[in-house]
């Protein structure tokens, strides 16, 4: 049932702060292109201003390490390796919810599906896990990280979300209770291991929720800081966040080039942009359903 | 689903054994670690000349921002991840002597009959510590005034003028009476002329950055041309942060931006800094570092010099601190890791980078070829120099428990500038606390 | 279940099935094993061990370098008398009581709007996307757009007529302005979860009610508000444990100034594990953390689950 008000008082009202709110999510966004387009010289005198200074596209080749129009006499080659960073971060990313897809999905199948001893302790174990606070496993993780040699190397970096979070877990249980069961067990008399059980059948049948945890990953280990931040800190590791807050903490000693800094964060926003106009329905009911469990 | 989940773990089985690889033969490779972008390229310069005269030796500069330099460098150290050679500081210069991480390079030095009186004058013996030299000194700052021309000669304030200025923390001298002169109002009064708003200021005279606790661009020269010593000796266990001297000098800072009106506030100079106001013309002058240099030459689109800092009761003071590189101990290579810094010790090195005009290098003639790059650009920096010549200046504190000693004096000098109560009380209870570490 | 207490001696012709399905069950059991096995590894490895570990640490005195020295609960009765650590438990819940009410009340007025005006998902996708860019990229916008004397917000302010704000470089805005990124970059979220919810209430309570003559805040208070109490709780489940653990947003606007006025909870133990490398005392406010989190979600869980039967 759509039933649509008049355009009354409170309803012109409703539509005024819905705009108004909409217009605050996108400001930022605005921000960041017209400085990223405009000549570093110009960018103080117009940083009070909606509409950019002089116009230029320099500061984007700048920053990805192309020959610009834009050059700055305080030479300073390439302050984010900006490909870099983005193949970083897609490793990082993918690497991660590759990782907790698969291996979440399995044990979640194990905790929904078959019987063992000790399954629900283990799993309680799991919820409760939920509830350390990141921080308090950062020092013994970048510690063990450190043992293993895995410092600046992937590795390291996705080491402990790859095998499992406890988010994921979760998730996924939830979803493999409420599926029907009969094909199991159809399958299971036709002698289909308990494997094949899981990769052919089962799975395929939580497609849509897969998606959604997918998703979900994306955006967390995309926008993942202070791990990274610990653990990669070598250039060929370093996912974009990082690069990011790199170029941003020389303010304590000097200016960043901030028409250069925001091209980095306009290019660094790009992929996430796309991808909401791709599947941006997919992305909204994604969200949506998060909270539905 | 199954496929993209299939295409994924296809993807991660190709990718892990590439990340597990081990990283090619670094035998020959010097890394060396640095904090500032502006010279990272320079020094790719004398690393190019290096490489060229040891042939299979291979430099690899990393830079990272400040405060992420530190955290990297010490997780490095802890995961035997750090670099051959990194650029120091004196802030950091005895928690690594403490922690052993730097290697003695005494013997080294001895050995090749390095001439350390090749430096300038007191460089090299801020990195010596127990008889021993702990760092090869690189180059030095020192802080000046910079100014907007075309905002002092409309203030009717000769360059002459400007560079002979005294101030004193009582009533300010002629230097106060020179941002009066400089300020102006909304209404385009000056800050000198009756009626005139300080609550309402269009441009202010003077700016400086969100105050560090040691005040190096921010008051440290005015407290130490008044009489100030923040510590007992290098290498001591007493801070002075509770001297009259101190709270007298930071009082009138404090007064000037919140009850005269002709410098911004703390709370009005953001994590920026002073030099985007500069550049946006709502500043006529500020404080800064001789490493601000090329950042103001990048964002600063009219004339614009730098003046010497006023003198004081006790003469004109800047605060004098010199970098150094130094080797860790844990390095694999230590051999090709002293040809780095012994070249970039250099004659041939510091004059490529005093030629780069971004920092004044460590040897004499390299300052020279610095001073003339900056002459070149139109820019006179002999403000600069002129206080570390005149030997009227003072070193970086080097104490023991350094970083957690600024924190809390940087929170202290923070509350005394937004006027957070008594200036007085906040910075003995401060200098209380700091003494406690010891 | 029952199967499991026959006894395979109670008939002889029931001894090869009872062994097969005996063989089946502990079949079952390895499969359950092997399928959690790399889970659980992920968890006992990078969950359990840590947490063991850090309450080791907590209880000595350990600067990276050297070699850690037992020192007892030194470090927990250090933080007791700590005035920087409950300055920053002070910070810290000033910025949930700042950004959860607030957070919470935008996005819900975002979607009840959206569900009776507008609901396209061109609109919803529009309000999500601050949500898809990191904490770092919002705070680094923010902060240039924040700055006291250049900023874009302080040029509108002024241009309304309204004075100039410092935001993130005053003592006194500091930890608001850093809320208000937070709220910006969330509320969207918010927003969708409890316009998620709106769809589940049955819509024909409306009708009955509109029957009745209720006007729109009526129903929006009987009706809406106490069902969509489940989503209700698991935003406020959610975001509250997040806000307490805010850390990105001030590592690039205030690293925790000015004069400590946002040194939050994980700034504090930042600080003095990888600033001043006390690493045992940074792990032993970590543990302390650890446990008020515990406790909070606790009292949620039974208010969550209290919820949950309320709307069956």
């Amino acid at each position: 049932m759509v039933r649509k008000l008049r355009l009354t008082v409170p309803a012109a009202f409703g539509y005024l702060m819905l705009a108004g709110f909409v217009g605050v999510s996108l400001l930022p966004f605005w921000v960041a292109i017209k400085t990223a387009i405009t000549q570093p010289g110009d960018v103080f005198q117009t940083a009070s201003s909606i509409a950019p200074g002089e116009l230029t596209f320099g500061n984007f080749t700048r920053v990805l390490g192309l020959p610009s129009s834009v050059e700055l006499t305080s030479v300073r080659a390439s302050p984010i390796n900006f490909a870099l960073s983005l193949r970083n971060s897609l490793i990082y990313t993918a690497l991660t919810v590759a990782g907790q897809l698969f291996f979440s999905s399995l044990a979640a199948y194990a905790f929904a599906r078959l019987k063992f001893p000790g399954r629900n302790l283990m799993f309680y174990g799991f919820l409760a896990s939920t509830m350390i606070p990141a921080i308090v496993l950062f020092i013994p993780n970048f510690i063990l990280i450190k043992d293993l040699g895995l410092i600046n190397t992937f590795a390291g970096m996705v080491a402990p979300t790859v095998l499992m979070t406890p988010f994921a877990v979760f998730f996924m249980r939830q979803f493999f209770l409420s599926a029907p069961r009969e094909l199991d067990e159809a399958a299971k008399l036709e002698g289909a291991s308990a494997f094949q059980i899981f990769w052919r059948i089962a799975l395929p049948i939580q497609a849509g929720p897969m998606a959604t945890l997918a998703i979900l990953l994306s955006i967390n280990s995309w926008n993942e800081f202070f791990w990274p931040f610990l653990v990669g800190r070598g250039e060929d590791v370093r996912v974009m966040a990082v690069a990011l807050s790199d170029f941003m903490s020389q303010t304590s000693q000097r200016t960043p080039d901030w028409s250069g800094l925001m091209a980095a964060l306009t290019l660094s926003i790009l992929p996430v942009i796309a991808l909401l106009f791709v599947f941006g329905r997919q992305i909204v009911e994604s969200l949506q359903s998060s909270g539905m469990k | 689903m199954r496929k993209l989940l299939a295409a994924s773990l296809a993807v991660t089985t190709a990718i892990v054994p590439m990340m597990l690889a081990p990283a090619k033969a670094a035998d020959a490779t010097v890394s060396y670690w640095m904090w500032d972008g502006n010279q990272a390229p320079v020094y790719r310069q004398c690393a190019d000349k290096f490489e060229a005269a040891n042939p299979g030796v291979k430099v690899q500069i990393t830079q990272d921002g400040w405060d992420n330099y530190w955290t990297k460098l010490t997780t490095g150290f802890t995961s035997a991840t750090a670099p051959d050679v990194f650029v120091n500081h004196i802030s950091r210069f005895p928690e690594f002597l403490a922690n052993g991480v730097m290697e003695d390079l005494t013997a080294r030095i001895a050995a090749d009959k390095v001439d350390m009186s090749a430096y300038l004058p007191g460089l090299a013996d801020s990195w010596n510590k127990g008889a021993k030299q702990w760092g090869l000194p690189k180059d030095w700052d020192t802080i000046a005034i910079f100014y907007n021309k075309k905002m002092v000669a409309d203030a009717g304030i000769t360059d002459e003028q400007l560079a002979n200025l005294d101030w004193n923390p009582n009533d300010g001298g002629t230097f106060e009476k020179a941002l009066a002169k400089l300020t102006v109002d909304a209404k385009g009064k000056h800050g000198d002329q009756p009626g005139f708003d300080p609550k309402n200021v269009a441009v202010y005279a003077w700016s400086y950055d969100p105050p560090d606790g040691f005040g190096q661009q921010e008051f440290s020269h005015f407290a130490a041309s008044a009489g100030f010593q923040a510590v007992d000796k290098p290498w001591g266990t007493k801070y002075f942060y509770d001297s009259p001297i101190l709270a007298k000098t930071l009082t009138w800072l404090r007064d000037l931006s919140i009850v005269k009106g002709f410098s911004t506030n703390g709370e009005q100079v953001g994590r920026l800094g002073p030099s985007p106001l500069f550049a946006a013309g709502k500043i006529a002058m500020a404080p800064q570092g001789s490493w601000m240099l090329s950042t103001y030459r990048d964002n600063a689109k009219f004339a614009w010099g730098v003046a010497p800092l006023p003198k004081g009761p006790e003469g004109r003071k800047s605060m004098f601190n010199g970098l150094a590189d130094s080797i860790w101990s844990g390095s694999k290579n230590k051999d090709a890791a002293w040809a780095w810094v012994k070249y970039l010790g250099s004659s041939e090195c510091q004059t490529i980078v005093g030629k780069a005009g971004v920092v004044f290098p460590a040897r004499p003639e390299a300052v020279d070829a610095a001073v003339k790059a900056h002459q070149a650009k139109g820019i006179d920096v002999s403000a600069f120099t002129l206080v570390a010549k005149a030997g009227s200046t003072f070193p970086y504190p080097i104490m023991d428990h350094g970083s957690e000693a600024y924190a809390i004096l940087k929170t202290a000098v923070t509350n005394v500038l937004l006027n957070q109560g008594d200036p007085a009380k906040i910075l003995k209870d401060a200098n209380d606390e700091v003494n406690k570490l010891f | 279940m029952t199967d499991r207490h026959r006894s395979p001696l109670s008939g002889t012709s029931r001894t090869a099935s009872g062994t097969s399905r005996a063989a089946r069950k502990w079949r079952e059991a390895l499969t359950g094993y092997a399928f959690v096995a790399p889970a659980f590894v992920g968890f006992a490895v990078f969950y359990l061990l840590p947490t063991v570990r850090a309450m080791q640490i907590s209880l000595t005195d350990w600067n990276l370098l050297r070699a850690p020295r037992f020192v007892g609960l030194a470090n927990f009765e250090r933080l007791l008398h700590d005035d920087k650590f409950w300055h920053s438990c002070e910070v810290t819940l000033a910025y949930v009581l700042y950004n959860i009410p607030l957070q919470t009340a935008l996005g819900l007025a975002l979607a009840v709007l959206s569900d009776r005006l507008a609901r396209s998902v061109i609109l919803r996708a529009l309000i999500i996307s601050p949500y898809l860019i990191s904490n770092v990229v919002s705070g680094l916008i923010w902060l240039f757009m924040l700055d006291p004397l250049l900023g874009l917000t302080n040029a509108w302010l002024v241009a309304v007529g309204l004075p100039h704000q410092p935001f993130l470089a005053s003592p006194d805005q500091a930890i608001i302005s850093v809320a208000g990124i937070s709220i910006w970059r969330h509320t969207g979220l918010t927003a969708l979860l409890f316009y998620a919810g709106l769809q589940s209430i049955p819509k024909h309570l409306y009708e009955a009610a509109r029957l009745e003559g209720a006007g729109e805040w009526l129903m929006f208070r009987r009706i809406t508000l106490p069902l969509l109490r489940p989503v209700m709780a698991f935003v406020l489940v959610t975001t509250i444990i997040g806000s307490f653990q805010v850390f990105d947003v001030i590592a690039v606007t205030t690293s925790g100034g000015p004069a400590d006025a946002s040194r939050v909870i994980l700034w504090f133990i930042y600080e003095n594990a990888f600033q001043f490398n006390k690493m045992g005392y940074a792990s032993a406010v970590s543990i302390l953390l650890f446990l008020v989190l515990i406790l909070i979600t606790l009292v949620q869980m039974r208010l969550l689950r209290a919820d949950q039967s309320d709307l069956d």
